[in-house]
């Protein structure tokens, strides 16, 4: 399979992730859009693996980190957001900034 | 009763310096002594040279040194800066001796910078009136700007002889006189208050008498006189440097005793008078003749001093030294009265004072030159000669006038000064006499100095006689003193203050643009960043990923 199909299948995840940060005022939807975007990186790191044919699969190997590292990122950023939530009552994060 | 402390202090500084100075008076040998000779470490050799000529000075400067110490015990009694004072009086006769002895150039240097710090700090000894403050801060800065002349100079001989000792360079072929020789003459005019640097001397009058007698008058205005006497082989090699010196010498003793002649103080009458007196040796030392010049140096130091003490009792007696709060005090001062007199009779070169004799000496010299037996032009000689002898009589005329005003006409009152104010006084009247041993005598020029000085004193009395006895002169011109102050009151002030304003100028609208530019275009573009900060964290997040976005695009189409 070329490289390509899936470097551009990452970059519009990549793309959608960024554009869930930067739009959504939602933090649930925006913590969505950071996942996106690790996820499009996981997907390139793997697809440069299989390319390069590397011996020890450095590649895969840091993808398993990377998706460690997002689910504790995950947890954490759902509690905050829940933290928030009973602070304000809300989690739109226009709102939360013009309330503090 | 400790103000004698000081005079026991000065009187062993004395004792010394006249043990050391008498063998060599009148001897023709001369010593040199070297105490440190220079290396590496000290720059300057201390170094001792005495002769007669430095003999004489030094007993000249202890002795009035000591007769001034001794007079303002009763002078100064009450004052209540006594100590200050009389000890800056040793620190500068200390100064004096280093000047008159070294054979260091350097050692000269520092003993004549001293003297100048002791003058400033001695004019403005009351400093509690505007003016001694005035006339201390002039005093100052004349002379320290024509010190510069000599430091220069020195240096100049240091790098032109290899050497800076004086016996050394003097031992030596004269070479590049002409810059060396200029140099120290405008060190020399600074110091000795020859025109056109003069103006400080009347000035410095609001000191204390006693000092004006000693500084203004016998030692440091004559230490010019001096350094020139020591290096005449190096002045006499150029004949540039001599004619300048005789023309100065010319100008500033007409003009300095016109000015006498107009004065309503006496005090200061006498300062315009040492002035003249200086120029005197000064002529005798640009036709060559150091002894001539030297040798008035000393009686004028003795007889001026002795004028200006007998100023100094005649103020104690009426508090001022204005001429119109004296008259007719012969009566009650008679001491001051016969001491005064024979001073006024040297200045005015009676017989058999020693004023009459020097100043003889001096005309001699004078002639030789108008001969074109010296190292000025014939021309230049005569033209000297024949000032000189014109300020002769003038001289006599502003004396006999002095003296008429103060002790003749009505009675004023008045009272005799304290027995040590009158002891000094009367010890240099005895020495106006006593210095005329062994004076050479000159009968054609003592006829006529004394036809001058007899005509001079009888145009005066019968002026006096006929105006009812008043001597006011009326000479606006004279009693400006010719404005030749303009240029250190008012035009380099002014000059000086037109330049700080351009200086201004060029700082705020020139120097300062760049600062204020930088300023501005920082102010400028925080104004532009500004419109961005929106506060809004989406809006920033967006415009760093563009930021990214465009860069990574940049790096990937250009590399």
């Amino acid at each position: 399979m070329p490289l390509l199909y899936p470097l551009v299948l990452a970059a519009v995840l990549f793309g959608i992730g960024v554009y869930g940060v930067l739009a959504r005022r939602n933090a649930v939807l925006m913590l969505l859009g950071v996942e996106l975007m690790l996820n499009a990186v996981n997907l390139n790191l793997v697809a440069f693996d299989a390319w390069l044919g590397d011996e020890i699969h450095t590649g895969q190997s840091l993808t398993l980190f990377t998706i460690a590292i997002a689910a504790a990122e995950i947890g954490l950023g759902l509690a905050i957001i829940l933290a928030l939530f009973r602070a304000v009552r809300t989690i739109d994060v226009d709102q939360v900034g013009a309330q503090s | 009763m400790n103000r004698w402390a000081y005079v026991l202090l000065t009187a062993a500084l004395t004792a010394v310096v006249a043990l050391w100075a008498i063998p060599y008076v009148g001897d023709s040998t001369a010593d040199t002594h070297v105490w440190v000779e220079g290396n590496s470490l000290l720059g300057v050799s201390l170094a001792v040279h005495i002769d007669s000529l430095a003999a004489q000075v030094l007993l000249l400067a202890v002795g009035i040194g000591l007769l001034v110490q001794i007079y303002s015990t009763a002078y100064l009694q009450h004052h209540p800066r006594y100590r200050s004072y009389a000890l800056v009086i040793i620190l500068f006769l200390l100064g004096m001796i280093a000047v008159v002895v070294a054979d260091d150039f350097f050692v000269l240097l520092i003993g004549w910078e001293v003297m100048g710090l002791c003058s400033y700090l001695l004019i403005g000894h009351e400093w509690e009136t505007p003016e001694a403050r005035a006339g201390a801060a002039k005093a100052f800065l004349m002379t320290r700007v024509a010190d510069l002349g000599l430091l220069v100079g020195i240096i100049v001989i240091g790098q032109t002889y290899g050497t800076y000792r004086i016996s050394e360079v003097l031992a030596q072929d004269p070479k590049n006189v002409t810059a060396i020789g200029l140099l120290l003459l405008v060190a020399v005019v600074g110091k000795s208050a020859q025109f056109p640097l003069h103006t400080w001397l009347p000035d410095a009058m609001p000191g204390p008498t006693p000092i004006t007698a000693l500084i203004h008058a016998a030692t440091m205005v004559a230490a010019g006189v001096y350094l020139v006497a020591r290096l005449l082989p190096i002045f006499e090699a150029s004949q540039l440097v001599m004619t300048a010196l005789a023309i100065i010498a010319a100008i500033t003793m007409l003009l300095a005793a016109l000015c006498a002649l107009a004065q309503t103080d006496l005090k200061r009458a006498l300062a315009w008078s040492t002035v003249s007196q200086l120029a005197f040796m000064f002529a005798a030392l640009s036709m060559g003749d150091r002894d001539a010049g030297t040798d008035h140096l000393l009686s004028h130091g003795a007889f001026k001093a002795l004028l200006f003490l007998g100023c100094g009792c005649l103020m104690h007696a009426v508090g001022s030294s204005a001429l119109s709060a004296m008259g007719g005090l012969r009566k009650a001062m008679p001491v001051t009265f016969l001491s005064m007199t024979i001073g006024f009779a040297a200045l005015a070169g009676f017989i058999p004072t020693v004023g009459f004799f020097t100043k003889d000496s001096v005309l001699a010299a004078l002639e030789h030159g108008a001969k074109g037996d010296a190292a000025v032009p014939a021309s230049v000689g005569s033209i000297v000669f024949y000032v000189a002898l014109a300020t002769t009589f003038v001289t006599a005329v502003y004396a006999a006038r002095l003296w008429l005003t103060a002790f003749f006409g009505p009675a004023k009152e008045g009272h005799e000064a304290p027995r040590a104010m009158l002891g000094p006084v009367v010890v240099l009247a005895i020495a106006t006499f006593a210095l005329s041993i062994g004076q050479p005598f000159h009968l054609g020029f003592g006829l006529i100095s004394t036809g001058v000085a007899v005509l001079a004193t009888a145009v005066v009395v019968y002026a006096w006689s006929d105006r009812g006895g008043e001597l006011d002169i009326d000479a606006p011109l004279l009693t400006r003193e010719f404005d030749l102050d303009a240029p250190f009151t008012r035009w380099i002030p002014a000059a000086t203050r037109e330049a700080a304003r351009l200086v201004v100028v060029v700082d705020r609208d020139g120097v300062d643009a760049y600062p204020d530019g930088g300023a501005a275009g920082a102010q400028l573009t925080s104004r532009a960043l500004e419109l961005v900060q929106s506060r809004n964290v989406q809006r920033y997040a967006t415009v760093m990923t563009v930021g990214v976005i465009a860069l990574v695009a940049a790096g990937v189409i250009w590399t």
